[in-house]
């Protein structure tokens, strides 16, 4: 059973910041619903107040601006990410991580932007957006402010987002535009579960940028290497140094690190025969 | 909207089976895309138009994929199928030729405790054959 709550549907953006201004607190904002119903099932949280942001146009939308980079809006699906011409074609890692995300049910309704502000640290998008340089497009009363996603999470299951802001877009600069990527994901079963861990990697530019899910309190965008010294040994070892995984019902932690490294090796192989 | 749907408006075929979007046993299709009708809140759905398999049957006709179900023991106990047929109604509709992996990929939401997949894959794969 869920608690009893009121249900906003904002049509423009001006409304939804007046409305998350005036129920702070026990507000949750509503996208997609496949994580938030859930714990709201489970009786995890309980809002007083829920704003859907379907209403807002614009936050519907994948736009790809005149300098290449991308912005996916707060309601934009999985699938529509899967299907979108401009990322399969110039930011294939995105699409290649979102398939791997539940199921294809659930991905008509999973959010991009939601996966990112549940801040778990299995988020099947985080990865492959932190080694794309993504930048979090906040709305707040003050105008709004933009961050790196890297610095987005900040704990278990814990983003900075203030009481009074909401994630308007995700962005994608230009920078990363057909850079070389992968991303490995291990889980128990296809689908339907959180990862045993992933790994996502792209070279640009002579830079190396590798992320590593499922392995500490939040997914890990390990330090840039420059590309001509990484070998495999180098970025294992900073990756081995960089998480700290746990052992859980879905695997031990020796396992979750194993796999790491088997994964990096993977990338690093695809990436250098490329 | 699952509540909803069963308890309010008696249409018993979309049925509850985990409540977290893990089993599909209450998929349905909103604007024609099939979605997990436990993950979503009925009002969510004001002013789309939502598919279940009562809508499947035309003129007390079953639809070919359901035939096709019937004709290979794709049912047994009956609780997946709803959700089944959806998620299979909504491949072929966007993919009328799909090879087996594309099958696999578009049920792997819809668990069955029954068959063991094997007839239910055969059953679409079927269809799939007189499509043009
Ligand atoms: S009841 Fe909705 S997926 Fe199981
Ligand atoms: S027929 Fe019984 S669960 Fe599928």
């Amino acid at each position: 059973m869920l608690n009893h709550f009121t249900y906003f549907k904002p049509q423009t953006e001006s409304e939804l910041l007046e409305k998350v201004k005036s129920y702070g607190d026990d507000t949750k904002i509503l996208a997609g619903g496949t994580d938030l119903l859930i714990y709201m099932k489970q009786g995890i949280t309980a809002p007083k107040v829920l704003i859907d942001v379907k209403g807002i146009s614009e936050y519907s939308k994948i736009v790809t601006a005149s300098d290449g980079s991308i912005s996916i809006g707060a309601s934009v699906t999985c699938n529509e990410v899967i299907e979108n011409e401009c990322i399969n074609k110039h930011f294939p890692v995105l699409v290649e991580a979102a398939k791997t995300l539940g199921s294809y049910q659930l991905r008509n309704r999973a959010t991009v932007i939601g996966n990112i502000c549940n801040a778990s640290p299995a988020a099947d998008m985080a990865g492959p957006l932190l080694v794309l340089g993504a930048l979090v497009i906040i709305g707040n009363d003050s105008g709004g402010r933009e961050i790196l996603l890297k610095d987005f999470f900040i704990g278990f299951k814990k983003n900075i987002l203030k009481v009074d802001e909401f994630v308007k877009a995700i962005k994608v600069p230009a920078y990363f535009r057909d850079a070389k990527s992968g991303y490995l994901k291990s889980s128990r079963i296809k689908g339907h579960d959180l990862g045993i861990c992933n790994v996502a990697m792209c070279r640009v530019n002579g830079t190396l940028k590798v992320a590593v899910g499922s392995c500490a309190v939040t997914p890990v965008l390990l330090p840039d290497f420059e590309s001509d010294r990484a070998g495999t040994k180098f970025v294992i070892e900073a990756a081995m140094n960089n998480i700290n995984p746990i052992s859980d019902i879905r695997s031990s932690k020796e396992y979750r690190k194993h796999m790491v490294k088997v994964f990096i090796k993977r990338l690093l192989e695809k990436g250098n025969s490329h | 909207m699952l509540e909803f749907l069963h308890d309010d408006l008696a249409i018993l075929s979309v049925k509850e089976g985990c409540g977290e979007g893990e089993c599909g046993a209450c998929t349905v299709m909103l604007d024609n895309k099939p979605v997990n009708s436990c993950l979503i809140l009925a009002v969510e759905a004001d002013g789309t138009s939502i598919r279940t398999v009562e809508g499947e049957v035309k003129d007390g006709k079953l639809s070919p994929l359901q035939e096709s179900f019937k004709k290979n023991h794709a049912t047994q106990c009956g609780f997946c199928t709803p959700g089944m047929i959806m998620s299979a109604q909504s491949l072929l509709e966007r993919n009328p030729k799909p090879n087996e992996e594309e099958i696999k990929e578009a049920i792997e939401g819809n668990f069955c405790r029954c068959t063991g997949y094997r007839q239910i894959i055969d059953a679409i794969f079927e269809v799939t054959k007189n499509a043009k």
